[in-house]
């Protein structure tokens, strides 16, 4: 994608899971919205234990084809640059991130259903990539339409300095030449971060996060930002750790 | 691929067979459309298999029968056991690593033998794997039956033993229609506390009979039957070890197939066999083979209360419901598995290996394993579905080893195992003479059974598939 004035690093790379048979799609809104970034769209199908993964391609292959190839034609249709995989598995988790890590992407979307894109939020809870992050929200917001905040949030007692992570990543946003009237910056002590996050969520139309560490709480209950979009409203972009 | 033998013919339904080329790493399979299947069972998961296969039979059906057959002697009739299984498990794994796709020993056979032999032995496993099905959900019965009795539920005189069994082989058969999510990692949890009550159990009980806690039993006359019944009675109890090819038949599926293959098919069998002649010493040690037969199928639970007391009868109790519910569910899955590779050879009608709309599992595959193992468990008589399930899998066994030995001799281009077996010849061909041998030392009636339905099966392919050619297609 041209760039224009955007000084990208790398271009964003973005993974889309699709779970094609179930119906699942992407609006036309948010097509618009990641169109700028380069797209791999993966069509899966996550089957029970009973069948064999063979059993399910030889019966649904073409039928995942033609609905992943429509959702990439929306992209194509967008002006975005986009890649198709389709894949039958036992462990959607585990695809993903295989997947995830051979097309070493920026990150992947975890949809929800979502209208017009106007309000980006990032939420800053510890260490994350902010190049990574920095080249696809200066990417994604290129059209100058959109604002995104950046929400820094601090647990009590946490070591975690919320406002100089908020900070640099502003810095970093501007210098990959976003414009400093489309970013707003607040910061905040979260009780649980992951419940703050859900309940503002209805504020805003997309979620850019990183992915979070290893974790007794993530092993329970599931990395944070699939929590996250699970309760939230909106589609969630979570950015990989490198 | 680079063979002259393409897969072809036609059946009287006018399909031919399903030629999915693939190819693929350790990770995924990629068929000719590109699209990618995930391998999602890693060493434990397959191990887990094989041993939640076969550790019920072995241990907590047979003890009681061996022993009343063959005396303290039953301890080596499980070792022959475990020394064919193992030389079958070695030749298998290198055809599983060579192709390591659903199916696993029908598809071998198919490949290097032809059509006839695939075809005898994919319609006959489907049937054994039924009958162990069936011997699995009976020997499940004695054991609900016995927890009953137990909590003081009055059932003398009722047919109790084959309605549980029934009932639960049509649970068993419902919760496979509506599809699980995560029944294998609940089998990996039952497989490790089986274990664990195991290991305990015979850590104790051994130390025991070897006189430590108390006085030192009296040795009991090894072969108080002299050797024949050995034999006979490892033919009776190789249902045991009809696991580990279980594991081959989702070869699609396991990770890294080149080394858990072989890693999985020949720990498994390696644990269940220490496992077994260990039982064997412990319970003829602790009640002497007279009275341990008069026990039955649930003999353990009675050397578990002479041993250790009510909580380790009870600990066996619920090791025999967890075991036996775990061979009968790995068995159903297996059997599917078994139709599925069958039928997409077009050598039972393809509508076999179809898919729900609703549920997304092979629906009529997994009745065709259901169905017939309900008709079997009210036949309720355990030795002979037990012998007619090994029957059925050792002419599969014997079989491999003979595939092997000519896809050594033919070398197509595509055969390339990750694991080769060493002094091939010797062991298959040994594995081949024992497997065929150890059938002839079964009951009359098992004997009778089994090769009806290889003949069965045989005519059913002349009349319905006598056109498919398979050899050499991969």
């Amino acid at each position: 994608m041209n760039t224009d004035s955007r000084t990208i690093r790398e271009p964003p790379r973005l993974l889309i899971p699709i779970e094609v048979l179930e119906g699942e799609s992407i609006s036309a809104s948010l097509v618009e919205f990641l169109a700028p970034a380069e797209v791999v769209l993966l069509g899966y199908h996550d089957l029970p234990e009973q069948t064999p993964t063979e059993q399910a391609s030889m019966q649904y292959e073409e039928k995942a084809r033609t609905a992943i190839d429509d959702i990439a034609d929306s992209f194509r249709g967008a002006g975005g640059n986009v890649e198709t995989r389709i894949a039958f598995t036992h462990d959607r988790d585990q695809t993903v991130d295989r997947v995830a890590a051979e097309e070493s992407v920026t990150g992947l979307l975890l949809p929800n259903p979502v209208g017009e894109i106007e309000e980006v939020i990032v939420p800053i809870r510890g260490a994350i990539d902010v190049d990574r992050l920095a080249d696809l929200v200066a990417t994604l917001l290129e059209d100058g339409s959109r604002r995104v905040t950046l929400w820094g949030l601090a647990e009590e007692g946490d070591e975690f300095d919320a406002e100089a992570a908020v900070e640099y990543t502003r810095n970093t946003l501007s210098e990959r030449g976003l414009p400093d009237d489309q970013i707003s910056t607040e910061v905040s002590v979260a009780e649980s971060p992951v419940w703050d996050i859900i309940e503002r969520s209805s504020e805003f139309d997309v979620i850019v996060m990183g992915e979070g560490g290893p974790g007794l709480l993530a092993s329970l209950f599931g990395d944070p930002s699939e929590r996250i979009a699970e309760g939230a409203v909106a589609p969630v972009l979570v950015v990989r750790n490198r | 691929m680079g063979t002259n033998d393409e897969a072809g013919g036609q059946n009287r339904a006018g399909d031919e067979p399903e030629e999915a080329s693939t190819s693929g790493d350790g990770e995924t399979t990629v068929t000719e459309e590109g699209s990618e299947l995930e391998r999602s069972i890693g060493l434990t998961g397959g191990l887990s298999i094989g041993i939640g296969t076969m550790i019920g039979a072995g241990i907590f059906v047979f003890p009681g029968l061996a022993a009343g057959d063959a005396g303290p002697a039953a301890a080596a009739s499980f070792a022959i056991g475990a020394v064919i299984a193992l030389l079958v498990a070695l030749p298998a794994s290198e055809l599983a690593t060579a192709m390591p796709k659903s199916g696993g020993g029908y598809y071998y056979i198919s490949r290097a033998l032809g059509t006839l032999p695939g075809a005898v032995v994919g319609i006959s496993i489907w049937l054994g794997l039924v009958f162990a099905t069936a011997f699995y959900l009976v020997s499940f019965g004695s054991y609900a039956a016995a927890l009953l009795s137990e909590a003081g539920v009055d059932v003398a005189g009722l047919p109790i033993v084959g309605t549980l069994a029934l009932l639960f082989g049509v649970v068993l058969t419902v919760v496979n229609l509506v599809g699980t999510e995560n029944a294998a990692k609940l089998q990996n949890y039952v497989v490790g506390l089986l274990l664990t009550i195991l290991v305990v159990f015979l850590s104790y009980g051994g130390l025991d009979v070897l006189g430590v806690f108390g006085s030192e039993s009296t040795p009991e006359q090894f072969l108080p039957f002299g050797v024949m019944p050995v034999f006979t009675t490892a033919a009776l109890v190789f249902t045991s070890y009809l696991g580990f090819a279980q594991v081959a038949t989702v070869a699609g599926d396991i990770k890294d197939p080149g080394r858990n293959l072989p890693l999985a098919m020949v720990g498994s069998v390696l644990t269940v066999a220490v496992l077994y002649v260990a039982t064997i010493f412990v319970a003829t040690s602790a009640f002497g083979s007279g009275r341990l037969a008069t026990f039955g199928e649930t003999a353990m639970v009675e050397v578990a209360r002479a041993l250790v007391g009510d909580a380790g009868a009870m600990a066996i109790l619920l090791g025999g419901l967890l075991a036996t519910v775990s061979s009968a569910n790995a068995s159903v899955l297996s059997t599917s598995r078994a139709v599925f590779a069958v039928s997409k050879d077009a050598l039972l009608p393809t509508i076999a290996s179809r898919v729900n709309l609703q549920y997304g599992t092979p629906h009529i595959a997994l009745s065709m394993a259901g169905g017939p193992v309900l008709v079997l468990v009210a036949f309720g008589r355990v030795e002979v579905l037990a012998e007619v399930a090994s029957f059925l899998h050792l002419v599969m066994y014997g079989l491999m080893c003979v595939a092997l030995i000519a896809m050594r001799r033919d070398e197509p281009e595509w055969y390339d195992p990750d694991f080769q077996v060493p002094a091939h010849r010797a062991v298959a061909g040994t594995g081949a003479v024992a497997s065929f041998g150890l059938i002839a030392f079964m009951q009359r009636e098992s004997q009778i059974i089994g090769v009806a339905i290889m003949i069965a099966a045989a005519g059913w392919y002349k009349y319905y598939a006598g056109d498919v050619r398979l050899k050499g297609a991969l």
